[in-house]
């Protein structure tokens, strides 16, 4: 790999301060150090530093990510083939074995589907990042890296791809730049990008979108775009009717074989993720904990006290429905958004579990509750914080 | 007491230096750094050429006249160096061939128990040694005429690498015992004695009119202002002082022989020393280094560090002791590239997260060669709350960090920002993914409340 090293060093000199390329100096360092750590040594401070960067945290994400990606994939491309009734023996040159065959078909789908939404998250996601960074002369950071995965996770899968654009633009720009750039930014930016198309485009963001029809198809199944629970929140609809004989079952949402956002219908793929966090400890389990508790303890309460089916859904069932999992494991847990303090996390984690029930239960314009709830803390967690120091610093007071 | 510290991290740096004692032969040129002596308002007392005893004095403090720096060694003064706003930042005496030494008053082990608290202060301010007691808050020389409420000795260290205080002790131990007498003269509260669990010799276990205290656990165990946090937390208004057990050793030796010590105990460790070498030394007062590094060190580029990895100070090649140096810690200066290093496993690199390959195969690998490297660039401070892990006060770290960066010192001084020294977060430097440095941003806000007056 010397080769490349000693080709970056050649042409450093242009894009330092003076250069010819000095105003796009951070993508070539942003390149330089894609390549090869960089060779920054201690100055002041310990003499010896951790190996771990950010580099090395935001990637640990990805990692995690990648049950929820890959099965987000596959389950993209079975329901648009379920739904479409596309003849699964197209591959069965490729596998003679027939599953085999339809697991293929339905993951190439899936690849057609989730890679423009993927390649254009990033792109302009990228793009923003670069400009602001050139403009700010400073190191293009690795916030996007996980914000621009994350964002197409939880968009359904036949969301425009200008819309992808407008969202991701939204997201990094008025989301996090604005406020100085990673690590000073207020709410999640990739809910923030999803919150923003849920309300100005709504008609991509609810209803009849979780799956791709083919346009005059004959054979669109009658559940075919729905979520379980868009199922439950139209009136009408009893729990036993939508979970048991409306074909979708515990086990189908816990696997995740229903449809729903592309990353986020497996709580299965959700729990790999999670565990792949906790046991690196980037992710702070106080957090998931608490926002399980919340669910569940609010969802008992809403059984006794609610009429409407999604009240009287058993609390179990809110743990896998909808993008609960994804949300507590994965945007919850930002850390640059969460809650700080130890007891504020569990405040934090708690009240986005109870937040979800409210929402879910309450609210029938909305029949999901995660994204909003974990916005709103993400608001309030600087508050929980300045209460929890408070209290810190007035127990201190009274120890001398 | 026995106290058990469960937050912070032992680094499993490479070069520990072993406890024997290696007599290392007289300096042929000794030297002295009033910059290390922080306040000090410089009056030049001699000049190039002048004659001096052990003892002599180089130089008084402007703001206080009483307060001397002395000769480390008899000799001629052969150089004044002089940097920056013409601060003299070296005196460098010429050893001469007699000993001669500047007599003190002497006094002898019976006669320290009941000594006046300003006799005591008046030889300790005339010699300089006053600068070996510190003082909270702020870390500073002690001020003569503030009124401890009790003085805290360490004789115990965790981070990587310092003198090992009880080897230092055991060489001398009638001179450590006079040392604590005099402490105990200073203040009307107690002397704290806080050491390891681990500690054996009597000397340190058994020692008289103090207070006793072990601590176990990693790193920062052994820092003062835990032991502060843990005994006797200080109040808002309180003044306290604290010493290290090397040199509770020197001031008993000034008292005993009525001259100042001509020799001085340091450790030499760090992976860049050979494994030969990594002892501790008894060497000239303020004696020069480099015949001793030219032995001791392997050929790479390195880092000379006055005091350990984390907190100590980058010394150039041809340094001389400090006045307050007990140790020598030599890493390498590491520029290596590592490719595509945010993906790799990671089996070579070391990490106090579970990110890495290496994290999870502990016994690949005991003892880490670590250099210079920052692994990393600075990035925005995030709040995580990770810092605690490695701080074992009670403390809102993430929190003290964010108000000293917003200049909120009234905020940092609530969250408990004058109980702690810079070294108390340089676990938080190791640490940090951003790469931030915690340890200066805290030194800066304790600078700023001083100026500012609590």
């Amino acid at each position: 790999m010397k080769f490349i090293l000693n080709m970056h060093d050649k042409v450093r000199h242009l894009f330092k301060k003076g250069g010819k390329l000095e105003a796009v100096g951070p993508i070539f360092d942003a390149a330089d150090a894609f390549m090869f750590t960089p060779e920054h040594r201690t100055s002041g401070g310990a003499h010896i530093r951790d190996a771990v960067d950010i580099k090395r945290v935001m990637m640990t994400v990805i990692y995690a990510l990648l049950p929820c990606f890959l099965f987000g994939i596959w389950n993209a491309g079975h329901q648009y083939n379920v739904v479409n009734a596309v003849v699964e023996a197209g591959n069965a040159f490729i596998a003679s074995d027939v599953f085999a065959a339809a697991f293929l078909n339905d993951m190439i789908r899936g690849l057609i589907i989730m890679m423009p939404i993927i390649i254009v998250s990033y792109a302009v996601g990228g793009f923003w990042e670069v400009l602001f960074s050139c403009i700010r002369k400073h190191e293009i950071n690795e916030g996007l890296l996980v914000s621009g995965f994350l964002f197409p996770l939880i968009l359904p899968p036949t969301i425009p791809l200008w819309q992808v654009a407008l969202g991701i633009s939204f997201g990094i720009v008025i989301g996090k730049e604005v406020f100085g750039g990673t690590g000073m930014n207020i709410v999640n930016p990739a809910l923030l990008s999803r919150a923003f198309l849920f309300f100005a485009y709504a008609k991509s963001m609810t209803g009849d979108v979780w799956v791709a029809h083919i346009a005059n198809a004959a054979h669109v199944d009658a559940i075919s775009g729905a979520t379980p629970l868009g199922l439950l929140a139209e009136g009408g609809v009893s729990v036993t009717d939508a979970i048991t004989s409306g074909q979708i079952s515990f086990m189908d949402m816990f696997l995740g074989t229903i449809p729903g956002s592309i990353g986020e219908t497996s709580t299965l793929a959700c729990l790999i993720g999670a565990a792949v966090l906790l046991i690196t400890g980037v992710a702070s389990w106080r957090i998931m904990l608490a926002a399980v508790i919340g669910l569940l303890s609010t969802g008992y309460l809403a059984n006794f006290i609610g009429h409407s089916p999604m009240a009287q859904l058993p609390p179990y069932y809110h743990l896998v429905a909808g993008g609960f999992a994804f949300g507590a494991v994965f945007m919850a847990t930002d850390p640059v958004s969460a809650a700080a303090t130890k007891a504020g996390k569990w405040i934090y984690g708690f009240l986005i579990g109870m937040l979800v029930i409210i929402v879910r239960v309450a609210n029938a314009g909305f029949p999901e509750g995660v994204m909003l709830s974990i916005l709103f803390m993400n608001l309030m967690a600087p508050l929980i914080d300045s209460f929890v120091v408070d209290f810190h610093v007035k127990r201190r007071m009274k120890r001398v | 007491m026995d106290f058990k510290i469960k937050k912070g991290f032992d680094i499993a740096l490479a070069g520990k230096p072993d406890v024997d004692i290696v007599n290392v032969k007289p300096s042929a040129t000794v030297a002295l750094y009033p910059l290390e002596f922080d306040g000090l308002r410089q009056r030049l007392k001699v000049a190039e050429g002048d004659v001096v005893k052990r003892g002599s004095e180089l130089m008084e403090d402007k703001g206080n006249v009483d307060f001397k720096l002395r000769a480390p060694a008899a000799g001629k003064v052969v150089s004044v160096v002089r940097g920056a706003r013409r601060f003299v930042e070296k005196i460098v005496i010429e050893v001469g061939d007699i000993d001669e030494a500047e007599e003190f008053k002497k006094f002898s082990a019976d006669e320290i128990k009941s000594l006046d608290r300003k006799v005591i202060l008046d030889q300790l301010t005339t010699t300089g040694f006053l600068s070996l007691i510190r003082q909270r808050p702020f870390s500073n020389m002690a001020d003569a005429n503030a009124k401890p409420k009790s003085i805290f000795v360490n004789a115990m260290n965790t981070g990587p690498f310092q003198a090992d205080a009880e080897a230092v002790v055991v060489d001398d131990p009638q001179a450590f015992r006079a040392g604590l007498d005099l402490l105990t003269r200073l203040t009307d509260g107690s002397v704290h004695l806080c050491m390891s669990a681990s500690t054996t010799g009597q000397t340190l276990k058994s020692a008289q009119n103090v207070e006793l205290h072990t601590f176990s656990g990693p790193h920062p165990a052994g820092n003062t202002s835990v032991h502060i946090s843990r005994i006797d937390p200080m109040g808002i208004h309180d003044v306290v002082w604290f010493v290290k057990a090397v040199d509770v050793v020197l001031l008993g030796r000034l008292f005993l022989d009525g001259t100042i010590p001509a020799t001085r105990i340091i450790s030499l460790g760090g992976p860049l020393v050979k494994e030969d070498a990594r002892h501790h030394y008894r060497i000239s007062a303020g004696g020069e280094l480099s015949g001793l590094l030219q032995e001791s060190l392997s050929d790479a580029e390195s880092r000379l560090l006055n005091g350990d990895v984390l907190s100590g100070t980058i010394m150039e090649e041809d340094a001389y002791l400090r006045f307050g140096q007990s140790a020598i810690t030599v890493i390498a200066e590491d520029k290596e590239r590592q490719f595509l290093g945010w993906t790799m496993p990671g089996f070579n690199q070391y990490s106090f997260t579970r990110l890495l390959a290496s994290s999870y195969l502990p016994f690949l690998k005991k003892k880490w060669n670590l250099g210079t490297n920052m692994h990393g660039e600075e990035r925005a401070l995030v709040l995580t709350g990770n810092y605690d892990k490695v701080v074992p006060l009670n403390i809102m770290t993430d929190f003290l960090v964010r108000a000293v960066l917003a200049g909120d010192t009234d905020e940092a001084i609530s969250l408990g920002i004058l109980e702690t020294a810079p070294e108390d977060f340089a676990l938080c430097d190791f640490i940090c993914p951003s790469k931030v440095e915690v340890q200066s941003l805290i030194r800066q806000g304790l600078k700023d409340i001083e100026e500012e007056g609590i």
